[in-house]
Parts: structure tokens; C-alpha cells; sequence
């Protein structure tokens, strides 16, 4: 991971988090509610992109890549889904994430124009992994 | 084969009624709606309130030609009038009516002398009538003007027709009113669509003019105008025929109710050929019909299927014109389905259309908790009178595995594919027909995609 990764990663878990929050809202009122098209094709747009980025060993299931538009996939159906892709992506952060004087930062690979060390890697400002107690 | 055909199936136009603009007329029967004059009279456009003029302008010239001592010329005119078969509207059955008799056009020609208003100024609504003579109903007040009408209509047909890509031929018709020489063209040769079971010549009505029942009508007017305190005393048995005799002499009754008519006009709208039950409804039946135990027991089955109907031709709509819910009895069973034309409006149709030759689809219902192999023959039987190779079972659990099985077994040998929608399917397109995320019909695809990935490549 580099941290054109991390730019890319940090849009892509906001977006999903968004969605994730957005379709619970529905789930709960109706979660056996059909999502319609519009939706779907923004979700799986969003799908698409995370398993790219999550790659084989993140990815949450290996045989789920999107939600197939004729199955009418349902409110919560898209809910679980969504929050196993959350799961992953904190997972991938967890392992690219470092303590220094008690501020978390993501150790990864630097490009040219970024602050690095002498062995390439550059920090950049994150947050504890949510799956650490304190 | 298809169960009760229309026009545009038989030429192989896969247009649903929502998307044309004329009522598709069956091959075999009426439509049960009709032309109501008033809604040209009301209609925003200059062209039907011309037409509106038209029809008032040829009636009311009958009157002149009763006081120019042609009383017979207007009877005569008027019989011919009172019947026109082509345009496929009213309760009729075999799509022949009758004409009136000559005692009842002269007890209408009678009105432009008993009534001195309309001697003098003529009718401006004519199906005022209605509350004049007995026996002149609705159908006979949308064939009246269906007649003076004609000529407009035949030339709306044609044009109908060009866009459609409907056939026509030449064809004698008995009659046309001319508006220019106010009387009736004989043996008129003309382009018209015909009626290919009995090459009977077809007019087309627009849809925006046809009603259940015309605006100014006897029981609207009973209901709503008639003093009734003062045509029966108390207690009195109701008889329709005093109320008659009553407007005749009591111009002014019938008047305060076409004014009042008048003023309401807004409220005046076409009827839709077919109109969806509302949400609360449909929510209402599907609780009903989850209720219900799979089995006769209390009546069950009909009940299921009496649910079914109304849930699925709502459902479908405008994707599928309901056709309609029809009875047969196979090896001592009886059994019940529902028919749609397929219109082939969405992908997934026309992939049925062409793969498996549906012009209708058959929905077949069985209210049992498990579909047997006699219930697959059957429906099997059943698509092989030509209905097509793709049927539905309307039932309450998903097919047992065994059945299932069988099911794709059919479609590898014979390419005939049956799926099932289940209750919890009915409820997902209840669903969606309420929060309008997708269309019901969607579901109906999604089952057939499942079954056809459950299928050998």
C-alpha cells in the first residue's frame, strides 16, 4: 500500500460507511424492502472499487464480488453486506496502521513529494483500530 | 390458441393498452365501456368539442325533419343510428346488438313536440334522453353518437392503424352519416381493419372518450336530482316509468340536473380500462391470503384463487394486460388460472415471447402445500394446447426438491420452463408495489433467472 492507497482507501470507506449507514436506516424500517436500480448501481459501483482495493486476502467473501440486479436483493441483504465490507476494510487498516507517542498512523509506502524514511515508508495521521480495546 | 383474443395480439402487436392510445377491442365480445358524449363536451380540445357540436347539431336536426313532416326519414334515420357494432363497446357478447324499435324512435322524435324547450332550441346534451324514454341506455346513447361520429372515427382508425402497423382492407360499410347532408351514406366502400374471425369491419374508439357509465345517466339522476317526494306519495313501490312520465311534463327537473352536471364537469373523467386496486387494498387481500390454509377446507382454494386474481392482474399491471381468470376441468379436477397477454414490454418478456413462444402466459393456481407430479403434468398438458412453453404456478411453498428437479428435467428435454411464486414471493411484490422500489413484475423475472441458473447450460 502506498499513500495514494490511503487517499483512495480513506474516500472509499467514507462513501461505504455512508451507505452502510443510509440503507440501515431503510433496513430497519422495511428490511425486506426490494433496493431499487438507482441504488444498486451506486452500491455495487462502491463494491466493485473496495474488493480492488481490499484484494483476495481482505476481500469479505471470495464469491461475492456486487449484488446481481435481478435478484432483487432486499434492505437488509444489502445492510449485511455492506457491514462485512466495513469489517474488511478495518482490517486492512488495522494492519497498516502504527503507534508513535500514542497517535495512530498509517506506515505505508511513499510517493514522490511525501515526508519519508530512510527505508521509504511514510506516516500519515490516523485512529486506533476500532477492534483494540483500550 | 389464445384465450380471449384482442386485435393486437392476433396481428402481433405487442403494445399493452397503457401505452396505446385507442381501447383495444376483443375479437369476441364487447368492451364494457362506452362513448360518453359529455366527455367531448368537456374535453379541452377544440376538435372534441366540435365533434360534441356535431353530434347535438345531427340530432337536433331530426327535430327539423319532424316538423317538415318527414317523421319517417328521422325514424328511420334514428333505428340505424342506435346500433353501431363496429366499435366493440357495451355488454354484448357475441358483439351484436340490437337496433331500438321503431315505437321507441318515435317516442324519442316525440320529446321535440311534447317539450316545448327542446322543440324550440333543440338538445344540448342529447343523452337526456336517458331520463325521457324507457329502455335508452348508456350503450345506446355511445352508439348514437358512435354513429354521427363515424365518419371522424373511421378516418382516427386509419390513422391508428398507420402508426401500429394494424392491416386494413377494403370494406362495404351499410352506413355513414354524412353531417353535411345530415343523412346517411349507403354502402360507403372504405379502408378499415377487419375482425379476422368473421372479416366483420373494426372502428376504433380513443380512449379518452370512453366511460363506465355516461356522466348524465337515469340512475345518477334518480340518486342524486329527482324529487322524489313529489312523483311517488309515501310508501309508494319505485317505479321507473312515472319517474319518465314525470320529466316529461317537468322540463325544468331534468334541466336543474344538466345544469348541475354542467357545473361539475371537472369532476367528469374517463374511465381507465383497467384500474389497479390501491396499495391499502392490496396489503389488506395479501394478509387475507396468508391466512388462509393450503387446502378445500372452508373454501380455501377458491378463496386463494379469488385473492390471487385480483393481487396478480393489479401487480402485473401495465407490464401484463390481465386477460382473464378462466375454469377447466382436467382428468375430474377442477382446475383455475389466470391468463395475461404478454405485450412484450420488458426484456424478460420478449426472452419469453421468443424462447418459449408465449403470446399469453398462464398462471396456474393450486393452493396446496406441496405441488405432485399430477400438478406439473397438468400444467404440462396445459401449455401443450399452444399456450407457449413457459408457465407460472400460483402456489404456497416453493416446489419440493424432487419437483424441482422434475421441473428442470422438462426444461432440459422439452425447453419447457414452469416456476413457482410462493407466498413469500407475493409478499415481495406487495412489497415493492407499495414502496415502489421495483416493479412487481421484477420478481416474476427473478424467479425465472434462478431457475434457468438452477438449469444445465
Amino acid at each position: 500500500m502506498n499513500s495514494a492507497d490511503v487517499d483512495r482507501f480513506e474516500k472509499l470507506a467514507g462513501q461505504v460507511l455512508g451507505l452502510y449507514e443510509e440503507m440501515s436506516i431503510l433496513s430497519k424500517k422495511s428490511p425486506n424492502d426490494a433496493v431499487n436500480k438507482f441504488k444498486l448501481k451506486f452500491i455495487n459501483r462502491q463494491l466493485i472499487e473496495s474488493n480492488n482495493l481490499l484484494g483476495e486476502h481482505y476481500r469479505p467473501f471470495d464469491d461475492f464480488e456486487e449484488f446481481d440486479e435481478d435478484a432483487i436483493p432486499q434492505n437488509s441483504d444489502v445492510v449485511f453486506i455492506l457491514s462485512q465490507y466495513l469489517q474488511c476494510m478495518e482490517k486492512l487498516r488495522g494492519d497498516h496502521v502504527v503507534a508513535r507517542s500514542g497517535i495512530w498512523y498509517w506506515k505505508v509506502e511513499g510517493l514522490e513529494g511525501d515526508h519519508m524514511d530512510e527505508k521509504g515508508y511514510t506516516l500519515i495521521r490516523s485512529t486506533k483500530p476500532k477492534y483494540l480495546k483500550d | 390458441m389464445i384465450i380471449r383474443p384482442r386485435l393486437t395480439d392476433h396481428f402481433g402487436i405487442h403494445k399493452s393498452q397503457a401505452e396505446l392510445d385507442f381501447a383495444i377491442q376483443f375479437l369476441d365480445e364487447d368492451l364494457p365501456l362506452y362513448v360518453d358524449p359529455f366527455l367531448l363536451w368537456k374535453s379541452p380540445s377544440q376538435q372534441d368539442q366540435s365533434l360534441h357540436t356535431a353530434i347535438t347539431n345531427s340530432f337536433n336536426h331530426l327535430n327539423y325533419l319532424c316538423k317538415k313532416n318527414k317523421s319517417d326519414i328521422a325514424s328511420d334515420t334514428l333505428i340505424e343510428l342506435s346500433e353501431c357494432k363496429e366499435v366493440g363497446l357495451g355488454l354484448s357478447k357475441s358483439r351484436r346488438g340490437v337496433r331500438i324499435s321503431a315505437t321507441q324512435a318515435k317516442d324519442i322524435l316525440r320529446l321535440f313536440e311534447i317539450i316545448p324547450e327542446y322543440s324550440q332550441f333543440g338538445f344540448t346534451h342529447f343523452e337526456v334522453i336517458q331520463l325521457y324514454i324507457g329502455g335508452i341506455s348508456k350503450d345506446r346513447i355511445s352508439d348514437i353518437a358512435c354513429n354521427y361520429l363515424k365518419s371522424f372515427l373511421i378516418d382516427y382508425t386509419l390513422e391508428q392503424c398507420e402508426t401500429q402497423g394494424i392491416p386494413t382492407q377494403i370494406v362495404s360499410l351499410p352506413s355513414i352519416y354524412n353531417y353535411r347532408t345530415n343523412a346517411l351514406d349507403r354502402n360507403v366502400k372504405l379502408r378499415l381493419p377487419v375482425n379476422p374471425h368473421d372479416g366483420e369491419p373494426l372502428i376504433f374508439t380513443p380512449k379518452r372518450w370512453l366511460r363506465f357509465a355516461p356522466w348524465i345517466n337515469f340512475e345518477d339522476y334518480f340518486k342524486t336530482a329527482c324529487p322524489r317526494d313529489e312523483i311517488f306519495n309515501a310508501d309508494e313501490p319505485i317505479d321507473r316509468v312515472r319517474v319518465l312520465q314525470y320529466n316529461r311534463d317537468n322540463y325544468d327537473a331534468v334541466e336543474r340536473y344538466v345544469q348541475l352536471k354542467d357545473k361539475s364537469a371537472a369532476d367528469c373523467k374517463n374511465d381507465p380500462l383497467f384500474s389497479q386496486i390501491p396499495v391499502l387494498s392490496a396489503r389488506r387481500k395479501l394478509a387475507e391470503l396468508l391466512k388462509l390454509p393450503s387446502g378445500k377446507d372452508d373454501n380455501a382454494d377458491a378463496k386463494y384463487e379469488d385473492y390471487c386474481t385480483e393481487l396478480l392482474a393489479t401487480l402485473l399491471y401495465p407490464h401484463l394486460d390481465f386477460a382473464q381468470a378462466q375454469s377447466r376441468t382436467e382428468s375430474g379436477r377442477h382446475v383455475r388460472d389466470l391468463i395475461f397477454y404478454n405485450n412484450r414490454s420488458i426484456d424478460f418478456l420478449d426472452e419469453i415471447f421468443t424462447d418459449y413462444g408465449n403470446r399469453q402466459i398462464v398462471f396456474e393456481m393450486k393452493n396446496v402445500a406441496k405441488i405432485n407430479a399430477d400438478h406439473l403434468n397438468q400444467l404440462n398438458r396445459y401449455l401443450q394446447t399452444g399456450i407457449g412453453n413457459f408457465g407460472v404456478f400460483l402456489t404456497r411453498n416453493p416446489l419440493p426438491s424432487a419437483m424441482y428437479k422434475n421441473t428442470i428435467d422438462l426444461w432440459s428435454s422439452q425447453r419447457k420452463c414452469m416456476i413457482a411464486i410462493t407466498d413469500p414471493d407475493l409478499q415481495l411484490m406487495v412489497d415493492v408495489y407499495e414502496s415502489k422500489q421495483r416493479n412487481p413484475i421484477e420478481i416474476l423475472k427473478k424467479k425465472y433467472i434462478e431457475f434457468r441458473r438452477s438449469c444445465p447450460s
